[in-house]
């Protein structure tokens, strides 16, 4: 008996001690996994939760265009066109190395339009053209649509540009999906447009024109697309001038502007500009409501639908900037991120709704350190340090409680 | 006593066993056992790994020249002495449109397992030629410049590290 208790205690430790082992080892020796694509799943780059990186890498990035499926975005790079998959994949390449890009937008599932110039010489001034690119694997070739081209805008009819070699008249054209010019207008808007959408309905369009014999781009414009008709609705006094592209929302149109300044003010702060409000009808500009008297406004963007408003800037001039949505019907402002570290692009054509409006594109980086920066990743891998576009969900108004 | 020691012991040798089969089951299912996601590093096939060691305050006093010069160390952080690891530097600009990356190569012949070894590049950093003219929307901001360490074992496990330096 002496003999079996013993040999179960023998047993009991042994068979704790094979657990043990067994527990506990593991059946492979390490080997490490290489990073997750930061395409191909979401993350959080310090814009928020459900942020998705639609970039990585190096390269300043700018005017992101999402497909009219919304399952490819186009954007610039360091002067080229480029567009991917939203989900994961590669860039496809869209123009060579001596052509300067500008802005780029879709106007049919295969078809690019963008605008820009073969790269002059250091005397040659630049002058914009619009061309058509074609989804091609073999070629990288541009057919030239227009020249001395302004500014462009897609709407639902298609994509709306405005061109003219003097300041004192601008011309506008319509581009259907196929790339062609499908209808210049014939009667001229006075002065030179600097930036111009297309109302979502599709049947007018905003322009923001530098007047003849005027300094800034002060004028506001309206441009029936059916009749191809023209009218001022607004002009901003003193040294006033329009930042970027107004918007026409179903409750009017939106513009930034603010005092005009090449550089810093005198006290060392950055020009400060607003958003402002004016009736379709025309009237004086009025500061935008629910946004509040210190909001300093940098771009902004419509939604498909127009209902919205996509606004990135800050609460006041010492705040970071974030993406905000205006409601301007329910007059709700309501912040979409609350980023404290990151650095959101502020130009003007750096955001961009998806054509759902479930979402908007912008592009953004963390701070640059002065210090030399060590990362454990492939630099085409990386996102913070460089520009990049991220997807932001902004959910639709019925989402909201 | 004895016997209901005896058999206490029967019971716990009945849940051990019981246990253990089912710890065992838990094992097999879930094989391949997990992996370490060391960042930075890239699977290859099975063999040792490689870490690269920067020096920060060099890194720090580099300046945008011809001749320029870094050393960096190569450790084996595997069991096994390692041969043949490729080491490269690739100097490129920020600003992707530029194509003229440069590209260093070094071979470090014997690492012995648990050691380490020095690599120095000498290379080129003066910033690449920026293009005559810009379009307005370019950046004005001047471009940092990358450089890319990669670190490769023969069998295909490699590490990186990329540094960005400031303008």
């Amino acid at each position: 008996m002496l003999f079996k208790a013993r040999s179960a205690r023998g047993f009991v430790l042994f068979s704790i001690a094979a657990l043990l082992v067994a527990g506990c080892a593991h059946a492979d020796e390490e080997v490490s996994i290489a990073p997750l694509a930061p395409a191909s799943g979401r993350v959080d780059p310090g814009l928020g939760p459900g942020t998705r990186a639609l970039s990585s890498g190096p390269g300043y990035k700018g005017s992101p265009s999402w497909s009219p499926r919304g399952d490819r975005i186009a954007f610039t790079v360091d002067g080229y066109v480029v567009d991917k998959p939203t989900d994961s994949g590669d860039q496809r390449r869209w123009t060579t190395r001596d052509f300067f890009a500008e802005d780029t937008e879709w106007v049919s599932e295969n078809t690019l339009m963008i605008l820009g110039a073969t790269q002059p010489t250091k005397t040659e001034e630049i002058s914009s053209s619009l061309y058509k690119a074609l989804a091609r694997e073999d070629s990288l070739g541009l057919e030239k649509v227009g020249k001395e081209v302004l500014a462009l805008g897609r709407g639902r009819e298609g994509l709306v540009f405005a061109l003219g070699s003097n300041t004192h008249e601008s011309g506008l054209a319509l581009v259907r999906g196929d790339g062609r010019v499908y209808r210049p207008y014939t009667r001229p808007i006075k002065g030179r447009v600097a930036a111009l959408s297309p109302s979502p309905a599709g049947d007018d369009g905003v322009l923001a024109v530098r007047p003849p014999g005027d300094r800034e781009i002060s004028g506001l414009s309206i441009f029936d697309l059916r009749k191809g008709e023209g009218r001022e609705i607004a002009r901003l006094d003193g040294n006033q001038e329009i930042l970027g592209t107004p918007q026409w929302t179903e409750q009017g149109l939106y513009f930034v502007a603010g005092k005009k300044s090449t550089s810093l003010d005198s006290d060392g702060a950055e020009p400060l500009y607003y958003l402002y409000h004016v009736p379709q009808e025309g009237g004086a500009p009025e500061p935008a409501p629910a946004v509040g008297e210190d909001f300093v406004a940098a771009s902004i963007g419509v939604s498909p639908d127009g209902e919205r408003l996509a606004v990135i800037g800050r609460l006041n001039p010492k705040s970071p900037t974030n993406l905000y949505v205006l409601d301007p019907l329910a007059e709700d402002f309501t912040a979409v991120t609350t980023n404290e570290d990151m650095e959101i692009k502020t130009e003007p054509d750096d955001l961009a709704w998806s054509p759902g409006g479930e979402s908007v594109a912008v592009i953004a980086r963390g701070t640059p350190s002065t210090e030399p920066e060590v990362r454990a990743e492939p630099a085409d891998r990386l996102l913070k340090d460089f520009y990049n576009l991220y997807e932001i969900p902004v959910g639709r108004p019925e989402d909201a409680p | 006593m004895r016997d209901i020691l005896f058999w206490l012991s029967g019971a716990v040798l009945a849940f051990l066993v019981t246990a253990g089969a089912f710890l065992l089951l838990a094992n097999l299912a879930i094989a391949p056992s997990a992996k370490s996601l060391t960042s930075g590093q890239t699977p290859g096939g099975s063999g040792g790994t490689v870490d690269l060691e920067l020096d920060t305050e060099r890194l720090a006093s580099l300046e945008p020249l011809r001749d320029e010069s870094l050393d960096l160390v190569v450790e084996n952080e595997g069991g096994e002495r390692l041969s043949d690891v490729n080491v490269t530097l690739s100097v490129s600009s920020e600003n992707t449109a530029l194509s003229d990356s440069r590209y260093y190569r070094r071979t470090v012949e014997m690492i012995p397992a648990g050691g380490a070894a020095d690599v120095r590049f000498e290379f080129d950093l003066l910033p690449s030629e920026q293009p005559e003219a810009k379009p307005p929307a370019a950046t004005q901001e001047p471009s940092r410049e990358i450089l890319e360490l990669r670190a490769t074992t023969p069998e295909g496990n490699s590490t990186v590290r990329t540094v960005i330096l400031p303008p």
